[in-house]
């Protein structure tokens, strides 16, 4: 009996150490991926600034190429140009800073800008719809697969387009003139003064339009490195953990997509963040349709921070109307008519997910309209 | 099973007295009649419980009448409590759009606070001769279909079993097939929801019932009452899945959307 309680002791002490050795294991991994993170966010910010200033120094130089070659003179053409740019670039985030950025340096106008930032959401799904028909062509012949795209542009697409009248009326009338951002403007001169070391040679060596050019493609670098310093998220063991199965209250998961994109700044990435809660990675429609719709509004957070750092209250006021403008449509449809709503998105995304032929039209719709747009 | 019907004289609370009586005659071991005055109706009231407590009685079955005044979701509800019935058959008027957001849905109060299974008489007068289950594949839907199950064996009614998929893939390499299947494609591949559908339908089969399992594709609600119609149905039978603390405050009480979009009597299980 002594022995076996001995024994057992033994085992136990083993356990424990091989415990304990396990756990400081997975401290050290968790310190380096902390440090990791921490370099990650650090280079994202230090990039995000950097493309901002010189965004800003090039944009200047843009507003006779915009006006006379590109001939983007009215909000049409500059919603029609944020778009494609959104496709070009398969992001809407480096498109909205560029566009606040253009504004900054008065090549565009306010009205241009809330244009082509309502333009760069509506191109920002097109990621998520490529890869789908990626894994399609591949030979998966799964019309589901590109679910997730089309519904994300569905539900941007039906946001902006009542959306953008609001924003239109708001912006015209002045009624947002008064924000003013005088803290964050001296932020941003003293950011631009740490960074004239880094931007002045490049100003003085590259045309301006090379300098916009460089600007959006660290911004979408920076973007890269926000997403990959972004900490694990864990809804399993929350009251969350059963949104694959549960149907949950359009509020709750409307507020939930709306929090989780102020962190993530990513409609795409917080969307990410419900796969793991499912083994066979799929989500009950009814929970992610206010999710994205909640995400909506915070994903212009990026954008808006960005028109803080440009010192600029029209960029701000800009960013700030598309927010305000997105929350002002979501909310009654949320509050009084979520369930029509979802119908009709739910028909919508049926009939273009049926048949080839009908997501040809639907892939043919959204490649036409903001080419249309530009041409206007 | 104990049920309780009622009555304020009004004509959907009088048609479901009527089909409430029948249930009873088939499966009742104990019945309340509850009749509620409301307003000047007091003799017809009376007339009325005193009928079907006559009708009851005359088939064999206890039953024991009691008289409350005022608002009849409120009489119900205070009756149910004071004693313990497994059973509540109410009336519905069917008030919809603006006139159910201003004076309420008494059906969907009572389904809200009464401690038992309430079963909505809702539309025209119908034998309960085909049951539709919904049965969200989840833990609590074993009493649901048991409940019903044994209640469709008493009324000679066939029962399908419903589980909508109103999933979407996330990810491109998604398990795709489960959102296309059939219920005899789900059961044979045993997916988590054909495991629950077959595990149902064996339950049914070895209590002496017939039943056959049906999977839709697209928003609960939705598919449930389109369901319905195209089947015919007499009874749609659902389960008060949300519990009470902060998961009531969560999730979406879809039982009560079913039962305010449903043409046909509705009934939720507890």
């Amino acid at each position: 009996m002594l022995e076996f309680s001995n024994f057992m002791g033994f085992l136990l002490m083993r356990l424990g150490a091989k415990v304990q050795g396990e756990r400081r294991v997975s401290d050290v991994r968790g310190r380096r991926q902390g440090w990791k993170r921490l370099r990650l966010g650090l280079a994202g910010v230090l990039f995000f600034v950097l493309a901002l200033a010189l965004m800003k120094e090039g944009a200047g130089g843009l507003a006779p190429l915009l006006r006379g070659h590109l001939d983007i003179t009215n909000a049409a053409d500059s919603m029609g140009f944020g778009w494609l740019m959104a496709y070009l670039v398969l992001s809407g985030s480096p498109v909205a800073v560029a566009a606040v950025a253009l504004l900054s340096a008065d090549a565009l106008s306010s009205l241009q800008t809330f244009a082509m930032v309502a333009g760069s959401r509506l191109g920002a799904g097109l990621i998520v719809l490529l890869v789908g028909l990626i894994y399609i062509l591949r030979g998966h012949e799964r019309w589901t697969a590109l679910t997730a795209g089309v519904l994300s542009l569905l539900l941007t697409g039906s946001i902006q387009l009542l959306a953008l009248p609001i924003g239109f009326l708001i912006l015209s009338r002045g009624w947002l003139d008064g924000i003013s951002v005088p803290v964050v403007g001296a932020l941003a001169a003293g950011i631009n003064w740490g960074l004239d070391p880094l931007t002045a040679p490049l100003v003085a060596i590259l045309p301006s339009w090379a300098l916009f050019i460089v600007g959006i493609g660290l911004a979408t670098l920076s973007f890269r490195f926000f997403d990959r310093a972004l900490p694990q998220v864990r809804l399993e063991k929350t009251n969350f953990g059963q949104i694959p199965r549960l149907v949950y209250r359009p509020e709750v998961m409307f507020l939930m997509g709306l929090v989780v994109t102020l962190f993530t700044m990513s409609v795409s990435i917080s969307v990410g963040i419900l796969v793991p809660l499912s083994a066979r990675g799929y989500m009950r429609r009814e929970n992610i349709i206010p999710y994205i719709l909640g995400a909506n509004i915070s994903t212009f957070v990026d954008t808006l921070v960005g028109a803080a750092l440009l010192g600029d209250p029209r960029a701000v006021t800009v960013v700030a109307t598309h927010m305000i403008c997105a929350a002002v449509v979501s909310l009654p449809i949320i509050v009084f008519a979520y369930r029509p709503y979802e119908r009709g998105v739910s028909r919508i995304l049926a009939w273009v997910t049926r048949r080839r032929r009908n997501f040809a039209l639907f892939m043919g719709v959204i490649f036409a309209i903001p080419l249309v747009l530009v041409l206007l | 099973m104990k049920i309780l019907l009622c009555t304020n004289g009004s004509a959907h609370t009088v048609r479901a007295l009527d089909l409430g009586t029948r249930i009873a005659r088939a499966v009742a071991s104990g019945v309340g009649i509850l009749g509620v005055v409301e307003d000047h109706r007091e003799d017809e009231v009376r007339r009325l419980v005193e009928a079907a407590a006559a009708d009851l009685e005359g088939a064999g079955v206890p039953v024991a009448t009691h008289w409350r005044t005022g608002r009849l979701a409120e009489a119900v509800v205070r009756q149910a409590q004071d004693t313990l019935y497994d059973m509540v058959i109410i009336g519905s008027r069917g008030r919809r759009g603006m006139v159910r957001l201003l004076l309420g849905s008494v059906a969907l109060q009572v389904s809200e606070h009464v401690p038992a299974s309430v079963l909505v008489v809702k539309g025209r007068p119908r034998d309960l001769k085909r049951f539709l289950i919904c049965s969200s594949a989840g833990p609590t839907s074993e009493r649901t279909v048991r409940f019903s199950g044994r209640l469709a064996q008493a009324m000679g009614a066939s029962i399908t079993l419903l589980h909508v998929m109103s999933q979407l893939p996330l990810i491109e390499d998604a398990v795709l097939d489960d959102l296309e299947a059939s219920a005899d494609e789900l059961i044979q591949r045993g997916s988590r929801e054909g495991t629950h559908l077959g595990g149902m339908l064996d339950m049914l089969v070895a209590e002496g019932g017939t039943a056959r399992a049906v999977v839709r594709h697209g928003l609960v609600v939705d598919e449930v009452i389109a369901e319905a119609r195209e089947g015919r149905y007499d009874l749609l039978v659902t389960g008060a899945h949300v519990t009470p603390g902060l998961n009531a405050r969560l999730v979406d009480d879809l039982s009560a959307d079913i039962l305010l979009a449903a043409d046909r009597p509705v009934l939720m299980v507890r």
